[in-house]
């Protein structure tokens, strides 16, 4: 079953120094999996991931031939019907919790002002609820972060909480960009375990937005590696190593390995014709 | 005896008027020629050290050594000439109003070097930068090109030793492929000393000839190369970061 | 024509001048498409277009009395914006007033800001005492409302143009030494001065070269905004008869003296009322204009 299907999408921004398309018509369907979208920066991949929740401001456009999610058109919706979307049925976890937390707000009331407002919950109920997402991504004292500022959460506490925010109203779909990549190593695989975990047992759809392809295959069935604002390969996570397109094997290579020769990295080759 | 020495060093930062021990008694040697690397988590000191090697971090105690001489503090000219640095974020470091060729000359005119308009030619030669890259601002620059911008410029004194301060953990994959290629090539032609911080096992390995794992501001272990490559590690903590890596294998 | 466009928005320069001309031309292309800030920018040019070819433009002598002609409305044949008490044509008095105006202007643009810097980077890259001390004499000079320090300064130094620029000057450097020590701590601690402390450049070399660069883009919107206060300020001293003195046509006096006549003669006091507030509304839509082309902030990319 389709979750979510993208046709020819392109995204482009009108700048001083001309037009610069940041997606060039990208297509890809999701269904209840869980999708990796790979690519160096400025490869459109994070805006592909913006586009879907139609969070281009302008000077940027989102142009495409079909965008559907679970039956609703999404270029077609109106902004009222989006605000709707998001969080309740699509939600997005970004690189930094620093810069998505509400500095000047509790923990525990940020992550219990959507299920009053929106849910209509009453106090009780909705400290309850909150405590079970902070439990659900393994906080272990959960009253005391829902007390604590966001500038006392260290960067991983910070990710879990963000993470718990985004799943408490139960989405179908998570868009998680780069949701590790400020972590350190040894909390990095803790957070994305935790994710995997929630993931899979809610039987969410998951676009996983990373720059680090050897991540995204451990964690993704399906990749899509982006090149300045095309898909250049699709291909499932378990075939990376059997990946085809010189473009993948280069980013594969270009990392540096424990144990390995001390010879030059290969560099990688930038070939414009892969971009046409 | 050896080019670098740190003997039970310790910095303290005073943060909200409470004492903050950022290093806590660290030593280690570094010979000529070596490339040494500092490794660990975020706060466990690493960037510090080179901070305080620099003079930009408030030494508490233990000594700094060069070539066997204590620094002087302020550090002066001639520490210039021996040490320079590269940042981590290519993005912060260079001047954002001045041209690439101010933030190269400027170390020139500051030691009353002549033979400008040649030495700062050579120098983005040296690091592989276009010549019509001379007269451009930073923001006209990607990461990459940045980076080697900072890296020129760290160069201009030829200095014997540099120190490396997550020198590309800010880039893309493939771009830090080739400033690590690009650093290793400088090393061999100029017999550079690096003294060299990460958080990323793979680069260190990479680099360096001998690691020294930190967390919370203390030295955890010291390891060479290949005890790393093996797994040799006596530590738990230096094995759970290890095994955090483990993607990052030859043979992963 | 093309050929010099091109020549300014060549990527790859080939000298320093061509790059910083190149980015003079970029944030020029963004001033113009601010509308307003191009009607600040006419009314400010025609101000000083007006002042340089003042003697020559004047219909009559701006100081000469003629009292046969005296309090004619505007619009008498001869006298545009009519004439006042001493029958002089208040359109030659308002030319030849630009140029006291502007004289004031430039000369307390040129002092305060530069003073204010000064203090102010100082104060910010050193810290510690030299920042007490400095930012406390400041907190001072702020303490006092602008136009009461200006008049108390003038009232001792006696009353003219001379001291009164002076008065300004010293009334109006606090706010850019503020503005500037701001600026400084937030670029002090930045990788680009440590890069720079690291090659051994002296204190005075980075907050020359390195710390005031990033400073001048504030200052320049902050001086701007405040020329039009600067033109009230010196147009109260003028109301008040202690800045410039008669027969000299300042825009300040020249309402003073109207003041006598505001409801019979309404145009005496009223045209150089509008000349001020014309010029002050010129200077506070360029001053916008500005901040948003200047802003370091958002000229990161």
């Amino acid at each position: 079953m389709t979750l979510l299907s993208v046709e020819n999408l392109r995204v482009t921004f009108d700048t001083e120094a001309g037009v610069v398309e940041a997606v060039r018509g990208v297509s890809f369907s999701l269904g209840r999996e869980r999708l990796g979208i790979v690519g160096e920066s400025g490869s459109g991949k994070t805006q592909t991931g913006r586009s879907v929740l139609r969070l281009i401001r302008p000077p940027g456009r989102i142009e495409a031939d079909r965008m559907n999610f679970d039956g609703i058109d999404l270029i077609k919706a109106s902004e009222r019907d989006m605000r709707a979307l998001r969080g309740p049925r699509i939600a997005m976890v970004m690189q930094d919790p620093k810069y998505s937390l509400n500095p000047v707000m509790r923990v525990g009331q940020q992550l219990m002002e959507g299920l009053r407002r929106r849910d209509g919950m009453g106090k009780k109920e909705a400290h309850a609820k909150a405590i079970e997402a902070l439990a659900a991504v393994q906080i272990r004292d959960p009253e005391r972060v829902m007390d604590a500022w966001p500038h006392e959460l260290s960067g991983g506490m910070g990710q879990r909480v963000m993470i718990a925010m985004m799943l408490i109203p139960n989405p179908d779909l998570l868009i998680a960009d780069e949701p590790t990549s400020a972590l350190d190593v040894t909390v990095q695989a803790e957070v994305l375990s935790i994710l995997d975990n929630l993931v899979r047992t809610r039987g969410m759809g998951l676009i996983f937005i990373s720059h680090d392809l050897r991540l995204v295959s451990r964690f993704c069935d399906r990749v899509l590696v982006m090149f300045k604002g095309k898909v250049v390969e699709e291909l499932p996570a378990r075939d990376l190593m059997k990946a085809q397109h010189p473009y993948t094997q280069g980013l594969l290579n270009c990392l540096p390995r424990i144990g390995g020769p001390r010879e030059p990295l290969p560099a990688l080759d930038r070939n414009a014709d892969w971009a046409r | 005896m050896a080019l670098i020495e740190i003997e039970n060093l310790s910095v303290t930062f005073t943060a909200k008027g409470r004492p903050v021990r950022a290093v806590k008694g660290v030593s280690l040697a570094v010979e000529q020629g070596e490339s040494y690397g500092l490794v660990g988590e975020s706060g466990s000191g690493k960037s510090t050290i080179l901070r305080a090697i620099c003079g930009l971090a408030p030494v508490s105690g233990g000594t700094i050594r060069i070539g066997g001489q204590p620094l002087p503090s302020p550090r002066g000219a001639d520490f210039s000439r021996r040490v320079q640095m590269v940042f981590q974020d290519p993005y912060a470091s260079l001047h954002p109003r001045h041209t690439i060729d101010r933030t190269l000359s400027e170390p020139l005119a500051i030691h009353g070097i002549g033979n400008t308009d040649q030495r700062v030619t050579q120098a983005l030669k040296d690091v592989g930068l276009p010549p019509n890259f001379r007269f451009r601002f930073p923001h006209q620059l990607s990461g990459g090109q940045r980076q080697r911008v900072a890296i020129a410029r760290a160069l201009m004194l030829e200095p014997s030793i540099l120190l490396l301060d997550e020198p590309t953990s800010a880039l893309d994959a493939s771009v830090q492929a080739e400033t690590l290629n690009l650093l290793n090539r400088l090393c061999a032609e100029r017999g550079l000393t690096f003294l060299m911080v990460s958080h990323d096992l793979a680069v260190i390995d990479h680099m360096c000839d001998r690691i020294l794992v930190m967390q919370h501001g203390q030295a955890v272990e010291e390891l060479p190369r290949e005890a790393l490559a093996k797994a040799e590690m006596k530590t738990d903590y230096a094995r759970s970061l290890f095994a955090a890596s483990a993607d990052r294998m030859l043979d992963a | 024509m093309t050929t010099l466009v091109d020549w300014l928005r060549d990527p790859s320069p080939t000298s320093r001048r061509q790059a910083r001309l190149g980015q003079s031309y970029l944030a020029w292309l963004r001033l113009k498409r601010n509308h307003l800030a191009m009607i600040g920018l006419a009314i400010v040019a025609l101000l000083v277009i007006v002042a340089a070819l003042a003697p020559w433009i004047t219909p009559h002598d701006p100081i000469t009395q003629n009292l046969r002609e005296r309090l004619q409305p505007p619009l008498t044949a001869g006298h545009i914006l009519g004439t006042d008490d001493f029958g002089r044509d208040i359109l030659s008095r308002l030319i030849m007033g630009s140029r006291i105006t502007l004289f004031i202007i430039a000369l307390v643009a040129v002092t305060a800001p530069v003073f204010g810097l000064l203090v102010g980077t100082v104060a910010g890259y050193f810290g510690g005492w030299t920042d007490e001390i400095l930012m406390r004499i400041t907190d001072i000079f702020l303490a006092f409302p602008k136009l009461i320090l200006a008049l108390a300064l003038v009232a001792v130094l006696g009353p003219g143009m001379e001291n009164a620029v002076l008065a300004i000057a010293i009334t109006s450097w606090p706010p850019y030494a503020r503005v500037a020590r701001a600026e400084t701590l937030t670029v002090r601690n930045s990788d680009y001065i440590a890069a720079v402390r690291l090659q051994g450049a002296s204190a005075a070399r980075i907050i020359w070269g390195h710390i005031m660069p990033m400073c001048i883009p504030s200052v320049i919107i902050r001086v701007t905004l405040d020329m039009a206060g600067v033109i009230l300020i010196a147009a109260g001293l003028g109301f008040l008869g202690l800045g410039v003195q008669p027969p000299m046509p300042e825009w300040g006096a020249m309402i003073s003296a109207g003041r006598k006549y505001l409801f019979e003669q309404w145009w005496v006091a009223t045209m150089p009322g509008m000349a001020i507030f014309i010029v002050s509304l010129g200077f506070n839509l360029l001053g916008d204009g500005l901040r948003d082309v200047l802003d370091p902030r958002n000229s990161g990319k």
